[in-house]
């Protein structure tokens, strides 16, 4: 019987003008969305590749210079393009996508796309993943308000329901016979678009697949939430017109309103930290310990004494190895660990206002979907954040192999000294690891633990619906 | 009892109208807050960084009136170039929390990548954007008004009560053009009153751009009020009169501008962010490499600025770097300012594509945090920096230093505000080309009402 009623509702699905209109409009900007982001990510992969090589030849052609001369004319760091951001962009247009390391200072990135954009961006960017989460669940709302409530207008409902036909199974019948005529609009697209992206980037990433998979399991939660939602809706309204208002006014709370009401009132109750009183926190802190350029440094003049106590000499000059190397790595491990200690703090505030955002997925699903979306894609906030870590632990290592060849290879006092292209060949270039797939599903389970309730509260309430159904025959 | 009043007393006894009228009033409020919040922090910073820098050269002034200075302190840690938080913030946040406001411009690193420097946001905030009052104006009241009007005629034919009506000898553009001015103006008031109520506590008062916005706006709701009569004259039920309002504003609000977006981003594309820092770095290697024979080749062509002694020091050697390093790296800035105005005009040549785009750039543009108010003060930055290195260039070559004479020649910043007019005529184009679409969309309207065609509209 239920699939007697879902290839039925499939036929009048597929008929039906609202669905070819909008169908096609959806399949246009899913394939137009797609191919353009996939242009985009393979020409910023190439355009950074190219800053990449560029950026190592200029270390390596550099000239001979002061191994900590060669620290303040520094590096950059380009961030990698992750493959599954031609589906979702996340917060990449909003985060630099370089950072420069250099001796003493960490530098925040640089650069954000968005800076570079008209007023646009603020309607937001076609992706596909825009698409999915905002104009498939239009497209249900359209197709599912009329499924019980227009039986039930044109007296149908009642004549069926008195035929003896079980109510749960006329609206899993309907449900399916929607879900039948979305999965052909959309499987062969999310097909041929997974197949794409796998073969992207699977050398880089070996949780690659898994991230697609989890991607489609997401979305299905999502998408399967708003179609059960929207029949619930339609088996307990009187008229189409009033399932049709009710239904497009959650869709535009759950799509509008949420998003930007649910950051709104987060940034209320975790600020976001000022920027001018993290520099002087740092500023306060870095002053605590050695400045390795000022000699009236009373924390440097404390630790000469120290350095020359433990060695038993007078000055510096009869160390047996450049006292001013081994200033520049002390000065460098203090100032990363206050770097380290600010830097850290910041990220666990900005994480914890995307963690809070999450949760307030439990009152409009796609919140959850796009922190779902975004982390699985590999475009959010952590990412990013995973990205900053790991050019800062590069920037120690490089600070670390500089100041070291200062203070074993130049003599005390030795002003002159110069190094050349052997030196900086052993610093090996930037390379991002792909990030451990516990920490993707760390910034990834609770956003799928609402999708998952959604999906499964939805059900229920269908089942509900369609319980209270019978007693509309009786 | 007129049939206006009639229509307005119907639709006030409806409970989810309450309700919906309530829920605007709460978002309208709620988009003023955060609009008053962002301008006074913005106006907060802005005081911080005046009194600042307004304290250093004070410092700097009084140090010359007693002896000579060396120039590089009296540079501090930059002259400041701030561009002031515009009065009327509070109508929309635009592109305030994406664009640097200020830059300190310091004589030997006027040539260093601008890093944007925007405070600390959380990208997923800027991402969705702000809860402001052009959130509120572009994207949540035509889907209030909507769910008004969206059945002015529908829902009576569907009952059968609109034959009755018209049987009494009202025609039917009246019964409709009533109802819809009836059930649109009080939300459209609500919006109008909102923004004269956010520009008066916001401290604008009720000056032109405030009345341009409103006007903007009014237009804005006068084409949503057709669109409104477009899908009841041309469809038979509420239900497709609601899903026809519905499309047509995901297709105006969301599908229009985001294609745009994406056609003027593929017509124009940016150059590379991460290829420039490169190529900087490239330029500044080899002109660190090279930096004796441009200092000599620069007093070759510049003897009057040479140093005694031809010997240059450290900064004079970094200021020729630095010169070098503009010639080889201006072409590559000006392609970003270039292709950036060029998006820009595409958008301007296609907002009528999308009332929404339209209002949207008309509300960022009389808020000053659009495209033209950045721009100008870019521009300005610029030409402030030449300054700047006109000015101390030759006392560093020559080794001079400040003296009391150079007190009234100090360079400092003052942002001139673009030509009110120029912002009028932009904002007063898009206000008529709303209207115009509004009427785009009336024109089939008055076909299909027109008195021989409204039994059309019965059956």
């Amino acid at each position: 019987m239920i699939l007697t009623i879902a290839l039925k509702e499939l036929r009048d699905t597929w008929r039906d003008g609202r669905f070819r209109i909008g169908g096609t409009l959806l399949v246009v900007l899913l394939i137009v969305s797609g191919v353009l982001a996939w242009q985009q990510n393979e020409r910023t992969r190439a355009e950074r590749d190219a800053a990449t090589e560029l950026d190592r030849r200029n270390w390596l052609e550099q000239g001979e210079k002061n191994s900590h001369s060669a620290g303040h004319y520094g590096l950059y760091a380009f961030k990698p393009t992750a493959p599954l951001a031609a589906f979702d962009r996340g917060v990449e247009p909003y985060v630099g996508s370089s950072v420069f390391l250099e001796a003493h200072r960490r530098n925040a990135t640089s650069f954000l796309p968005a800076q570079d954009a008209t007023n646009m961006r603020r309607f937001g960017e076609l992706t596909a993943s825009l698409s999915l989460q905002i104009l498939v669940p239009l497209l249900i709302v359209l197709l599912a308000f009329g499924a019980l409530a227009a039986e039930r207008e044109r007296g149908t409902l009642r004549q069926l329901l008195s035929l003896g036909v079980d109510p749960v199974q006329l609206v899993v019948g309907k449900f399916l016979g929607i879900a039948l005529a979305l999965a052909l609009l959309l499987v062969p697209l999310i097909a041929v678009g997974a197949w794409l992206l796998s073969g992207t980037g699977e050398a880089g990433d070996p949780n690659l697949t898994r991230r697609i998979l989890f991607l489609i399991g997401a979305y299905g939660l999502y998408l399967g939430t708003f179609l059960a939602i929207a029949v619930a809706v339609s088996a307990r309204c009187r008229t189409g017109r009033g399932a049709l208002a009710l239904l497009l006014g959650l869709w535009a709370f759950n799509c509008v309103l949420a998003p930007r009401l649910a950051t709104d009132l987060v940034e209320q109750w975790v600020p976001t930290p000022q920027l001018a009183e993290f520099d002087a926190a740092i500023a306060a802190d870095l002053k605590k310990g050695i400045d390795g350029h000022d000699s009236r440094d009373v924390h440097l003049q404390k630790f000469t004494q120290e350095t020359l106590a433990k060695h038993g000499k007078q000055n510096v000059m009869e160390l047996p190895f450049n006292f001013n190397g081994l200033v520049m790595l002390e000065s460098e491990k203090f100032s990363s660990e206050v770097y380290g200690h600010h830097y850290a703090r910041m990220w666990d505030q900005l994480e914890a206002q995307d963690r809070a955002t999450t949760l307030t997925g439990a009152l409009a699903p796609m919140l959850a979907l796009r922190t779902a979306s975004m982390a699985l894609s590999g475009t959010d906030l952590s990412q990013h954040r995973h990205f900053a870590d790991a050019s800062e632990r590069h920037r120690m290592e490089f600070m670390r192999v500089l100041n070291e060849d200062l203070m074993k290879n130049a003599r005390p006092g030795d002003h002159g000294y110069r190094v050349g292209r052997t030196l900086w060949e052993q610093l090996p270039p930037f390379v991002l690891a792909p990030r451990e797939w516990d920490a993707v599903w760390t910034s990834v389970a609770a956003a799928l633990g609402i999708l998952g309730a959604w999906f499964a509260g939805s059900f229920l309430w269908l089942y509900m619906s369609a319980r209270r159904m019978r007693l509309e025959v009786a | 009892m007129s049939l206006f009043q009639l229509e307005l007393r119907l639709m006030f006894r409806e409970r989810a109208v309450l309700a919906l009228l309530a829920l605007f009033v709460l978002s309208l409020g709620y988009g003023i807050a955060n609009g008053l919040e962002l301008a006074e922090r913005q106006r907060k910073e802005a005081d911080a960084l005046i009194i600042e820098s307004s304290q250093f050269n004070k410092q700097v002034r009084d140090a010359l009136e007693r002896q000579a200075l060396d120039p590089r302190q009296a540079m501090g840690s930059g002259h400041l170039a701030l561009l002031p938080p515009p009065g009327f913030a509070v109508l929309s946040g635009g592109q305030a929390d994406l664009l640097p406001s200020h830059e300190r411009i310091i004589l030997w690193r006027t040539e260093d990548p601008s890093e944007g420097k925007i405070g600390l946001a959380n990208p997923t905030q800027l991402l969705t954007g702000r809860f402001d009052l052009a959130f509120v104006l572009i994207w949540l009241f035509p889907l209030f008004l909507l769910a008004l009007i969206y059945d002015l005629c529908a829902g009576d034919r569907e009952s059968g009560t609109l034959r009755l009506a018209l049987s009494r000898g009202i025609g039917a553009w009246k019964l409709l053009g009533v109802r819809v001015l009836a059930r649109g103006t009080p939300m459209t008031a609500l919006a109008l009153g909102a923004v004269l109520f956010a520009a008066l506590l916001g401290g604008e008062g009720l000056s032109l751009p405030v009345w341009i916005a409103t006007g903007v706006v009014l237009a804005y709701g006068l084409f949503w009020c057709a669109v409104a009569l477009l899908s009841n004259c041309f469809t038979r039920t509420a239900a497709a009169a609601a899903t026809v309002a519905g499309a047509a504003w995901v297709i105006f609000v969301m599908v229009i501008p985001t294609l745009l977006n994406v056609v003027v981003e593929s017509a124009h594309p940016m150059p590379s962010r991460a290829e420039l820092v490169a190529k900087l770095r490239e330029a500044s290697g080899d002109a660190e490499r090279r930096s004796n024979e441009l200092i000599n080749t620069f007093y070759k062509d510049h003897p009057e600025l040479a140093p005694p002694g031809m010997q240059a020091d450290m900064l004079q050697r970094r200021l020729a770097v630095q010169e070098e390093i503009g010639r080889a790296m201006d072409p590559i800035y000006k392609e970003f300012d270039t292709e950036l105005a060029d998006q820009q005009q595409v958008v301007e040549r296609w907002r009528f594509a999308s009332p929404a785009i339209a209002a949207y750039e008309a509300l960022s543009d009389l808020a000053g945090t659009g495209y033209w108010r950045h721009r100008a003060f870019r521009d300005q930055v610029a030409a402030f920096k030449d300054a700047v290195f006109e000015f101390y260039s030759p006392k560093f070559h020559k080794r001079q230093p400040l003296v009391k004479a150079d007190i009234p020649m100090l360079p400092s910043f003052a942002f001139r505000e673009e030509e009110s007019a120029a912002v009028q005529g932009r904002t007063l184009s898009a206000m008529a080309g709303i209207l115009a679409l509004a009427l785009l969309c009336l024109a089939p309207c008055a076909l299909r009402l027109s008195r021989g065609a409204s039994g059309k509209l019965v059956s």
